[in-house]
């Protein structure tokens, strides 16, 4: 009997205490949202700094100079541009930035005009392009035929898969491994030099290489 | 005794099947070059071990454990590469200039990822899509880095 009422009060009390607690203790602190971070870099190998667009439902940012970064939170648009020092990309990115593999080297060889005989300038490049493929851990090769825009799209697209296959064998009788290349063509679609069309054009009748 | 033996045998077939896939495969989209600790390339739910050199594919996904690192070069010469406890998925590839055909997509599911962008970022910007959880990315190149915090 004696202790009924304080009892009550203690319930109330600690009901009170929980209630106020308990309910609001994820409002009161602040919890940290998931959050996303793009930050644009220079490139490496070249030293130009690209552009990037990051956008959602609630808006857009354009990305336009060197270690330019937004952070992105849930239903909200990305945040004002940050530059960052090079100490906070390292931080931030270093560990997947040290991953990215070496940059592809590339060979460009070209062809004697409506043939698949090569010049005497791309013959000479032969040795550097096996030297190059030796240097590289896992290497694989990519061999690329293009033609200019004499002759119809179609035949182009065959003759600048012959081309990248003449220096696909020239390569593999010289050493280099078969099961390291690819051969595609890209025939007369991609141009070094652009022509109307019916345009013999030397700089486009060509094999690009890409050791990687 | 001889259920383990057809296992084994099995077991032998499959090897001898999944070898040539270190030969050019059609349909590669790129070749691990860089990959240490706990790598995986998931493919259709399963995880493989990346290691330097294997095959990666259209719909195919990186995946590190604490210690992992990864880094990829596509056919296209584009680069990626993630960092420890990070998982990306190349959600669609194609590369084939002869036929106009191009498209990358991939969306960085958690952990830190750079890029490079190669050959369809030149040709196609359009076709370039990269996602996180909260936003897309468009590249009109080249160099960009991206971090996912859970």
């Amino acid at each position: 009997m004696r202790g009924d009422w304080p009892r009550a009060i203690l319930v109330a009390s600690l009901a009170a205490a929980c209630a106020g607690a308990c309910k609001s203790t994820p409002v009161v602190e602040p919890s940290v949202p998931a959050s996303d971070l793009v930050v644009l870099l220079v490139d490496a190998d070249t030293g130009a700094v690209g552009r990037v667009r990051v956008s959602n439902a609630e808006g857009a940012i354009d990305l336009v100079s060197a270690r330019a970064a937004t952070r992105i939170v849930a239903n909200q648009p990305p945040s004002p541009i940050d530059t960052l020092t090079d100490a906070q990309v390292v931080q931030a990115f270093g560990d997947a930035l040290s991953a990215l593999p070496p940059p592809p080297l590339s060979f460009t060889l070209h062809f004697r005009f409506e043939s698949d005989e090569l010049t005497d300038e791309a013959l000479a490049l032969v040795p550097r392009i096996l030297q190059s493929v030796k240097d590289r851990f896992v290497p694989d090769v990519l061999v690329v035929g293009h033609t200019d825009t004499a002759g119809s799209t179609a035949a182009n697209l065959t003759l600048g898969l012959r081309r990248a296959g003449v220096v696909r064998d020239l390569l593999v009788t010289a050493g280099l491994d078969p099961t390291a290349v690819e051969v595609i063509s890209n025939g007369e679609r991609n141009l070094l030099v652009p022509t109307d069309d019916e345009t013999p054009e030397a700089r486009n009748r060509r094999v690009e290489i890409s050791v990687r | 005794m001889a259920n383990r033996r057809f296992w084994i045998g099995t077991f032998a077939a499959l090897l001898a099947m999944a070898t040539p896939v270190a030969a050019q495969e059609q349909g590669a989209a790129g070749r691990v070059k860089i990959a240490s600790g706990s790598a995986f390339i998931v493919r259709a739910g399963a995880e493989i071990p990346a290691v330097a050199g294997a095959v990666v594919y259209e719909a195919d996904g990186l995946k590190t454990g604490a210690d992992g690192r990864i880094g990829v070069t596509l056919k296209d010469n584009t680069r990626v590469s993630i960092g420890p406890t990070s998982e990306v998925s190349l959600d669609r590839y194609a590369y084939a200039p002869g036929e106009g055909q191009f498209a990358f997509a991939m969306k960085v599911v958690r952990g830190v990822a750079a890029y490079v962008s190669g050959q369809i970022a030149k040709l196609s910007p359009d076709a370039v899509r990269l996602e996180t959880p909260t936003a897309i990315v468009g590249v009109r190149g080249t160099s960009l880095a991206m971090r996912v915090e859970p």
